[in-house]
């Protein structure tokens, strides 16, 4: 019976993908696209994956949402502006139309066909005895958490994991350099005028932050960890531009900074102190493992927070 | 006995209220009738499969977890309720953009 | 017990597919936004049953997750839509 909720999963999220790239217009396929993701959350749960499925669920369809929205009003601003001139331009590229039609068309089959030949083979090659997951059920209580997703993150691939959080950060980074770091503007927003509007974002934030805190100490024993928490606390920040207190743009600028730095500088800090003591990059003594674990958790969830908040108040002012 | 039917009583109700949500969704004339349909389905729909699964898992804290989960949908539904139709009332007046 | 809730699920499921044609259809992008609304809520209950079917109760932690960035995806697109507005002459 269980097949049944598989299948149909399976085809509801395939055909939604199929919608979502197809949609005529730009509005259908952004909403589409969170369908597709609260579905993918429900996919990662019957595969048993819930640290997954919280991450898909929050940052596909939330953090990836709350952006394509803003991004659809500026479409919809540039077309409406721009409407009569796409019209007016000349269509003289007859012979052009046929070649450049057929290129993509056979690029587009050979990478479908080479990347369906590589899953094949990774799914055919899927080791007898599970791979590692032995080997890191095993070792679980010298790594100081008791959920292995959570051990491997912070502890056995820590170096992943780290450059993990750098990745956003370079994100910002590259985001800044297109846009330039001077625009920042302090007003703009105004507000809220509205108190409902007020009062809901006054009650979601301390919601907010306490699940997102939950999530941070939970990681340590089941499904949880930094950075579903800081797309929680990121959500604070959004909201709080939002209703018209741009709080990042707010505080002083050097606290700014060292709060985006802070999880990847502590994180690597802890990783070379510990090397004096003669050991590998990133590896703690076990003695202390789960408190240096936590720590690192909370200064990455909060610069990845401070991240995606910096990245909604950049690109939507 | 009988706690399983009133469990499968539960279940059922809260189905039936998705069900007409989804139907008032699609079949109600326009947003702010289809509005009523789906906090329908928010409020009762999921009210109901919550109670239905608390008393399934039947443990006190997890019950008062549900039931907290439960208060919050409330509150964002009925929130964004609000704040859908006060949207498309403000939308209506200035007809010069075209939607993308 | 355990096969009643498979079939809930999938009429929850069901559901949330019939709901698409509004998502589809839906003349303004607000009647596209309730979809996605009931999508959500559609989508907590299904947790919620799974949860109980599969007895895992860190399920529920995802449906919280849902919950709150309905919530969040509402206000922006009030607030966002709304900023355009008093920007456009």
């Amino acid at each position: 019976m269980d097949i049944l909720i598989d299948i149909l999963l399976a085809l509801l999220s395939v055909y939604l993908a199929f919608r979502c790239m197809l949609a005529p217009k730009l509005s259908k396929a952004v909403f589409v696209f969170f369908a597709f993701g609260l579905t993918l959350a429900l996919a990662w749960i019957r595969l048993g994956a819930v640290d997954v499925a919280i991450a898909e669920a929050a940052i596909a369809s939330g953090f990836m949402g709350v952006l394509l929205l803003d991004s659809l009003r500026d479409f919809s601003l540039t077309f409406s502006k721009n409407h009569n001139v796409i019209e007016v331009k000349p269509n003289n590229s007859v012979e052009v139309k046929n070649r450049s039609e057929l290129f993509p068309k056979i690029g587009l089959g050979i990478g479908l066909l080479l990347f369906l030949l590589i899953s094949l083979e990774a799914v055919w090659n899927i080791p007898e005895g599970g791979g590692l997951t032995a080997l890191a059920g095993s070792k679980i209580s010298e790594s100081g958490v008791e959920h292995p997703v959570t051990a491997v993150l912070l502890n056995y691939r820590a170096y992943d994991t780290w450059l993990e959080i750098g990745v956003i950060l370079m994100g910002l980074l590259a985001i800044f350099a297109a846009g330039g770091i001077k625009q920042y503007r302090k007003a703009g927003i105004t507000p809220s005028q509205d108190p409902i509007l007020r009062q809901a974002i006054l009650i979601f934030i301390p919601v907010l932050f306490l699940f997102g805190a939950f999530l941070l100490y939970f990681g340590k024993m089941g499904p949880g960890g930094a950075f579903q928490a800081a797309v929680m606390w990121g959500a604070i920040g959004i909201l709080l531009h939002l209703g018209g207190w741009p709080v990042f743009t707010e505080i002083p600028r050097r606290l700014r900074l060292l709060m985006l730095t802070a999880g990847l500088g502590f994180f690597l800090f802890l990783g070379l102190i510990f090397m004096t003591t003669g050991g590998a990059l990133f590896e703690y003594p076990p003695a202390y493992a789960g408190l240096l674990i936590l720590m690192i958790e909370t200064f990455g969830a909060v610069s990845i927070a401070a991240a995606l908040t910096a990245i909604f108040a950049f690109l939507t002012k | 006995m009988i706690k399983e039917l009133l469990i499968v009583l539960l279940l059922l109700a809260g189905c039936f209220f998705f069900l007409a949500g989804t139907l008032g969704l699609l079949r109600f004339p326009d947003l702010f009738s289809r509005l009523h349909a789906l906090t329908n389905a928010d409020n009762l729909g999921l009210g109901f499969i919550a109670a239905g699964m608390a008393l399934y898992i039947a443990s006190p804290w997890t019950s008062v977890k549900i039931f907290l989960i439960w208060i919050l949908t409330l509150l964002s539904s009925a929130t964004s309720s609000y704040l859908i139709a006060r949207f498309q009332r403000g939308q209506d007046k200035s007809k010069n953009r075209r939607e993308e | 017990m355990d096969s009643f809730f498979i079939i809930v699920i999938i009429f929850l499921l069901l559901n949330i597919g019939l709901g698409l044609i509004r998502l589809w259809r839906g003349p303004s992008i607000a009647d596209r936004l309730l979809t996605t609304q009931l999508f959500g809520t559609a989508g907590m209950a299904i947790l919620m049953v799974m949860a109980g079917y599969l007895n895992d109760l860190t399920l529920l932690n995802v449906v919280i997750t849902f919950n709150v960035l309905s919530i969040i995806l509402v206000i922006c697109l009030v607030q966002v839509w709304k900023k355009k507005k008093e920007k456009m002459p």
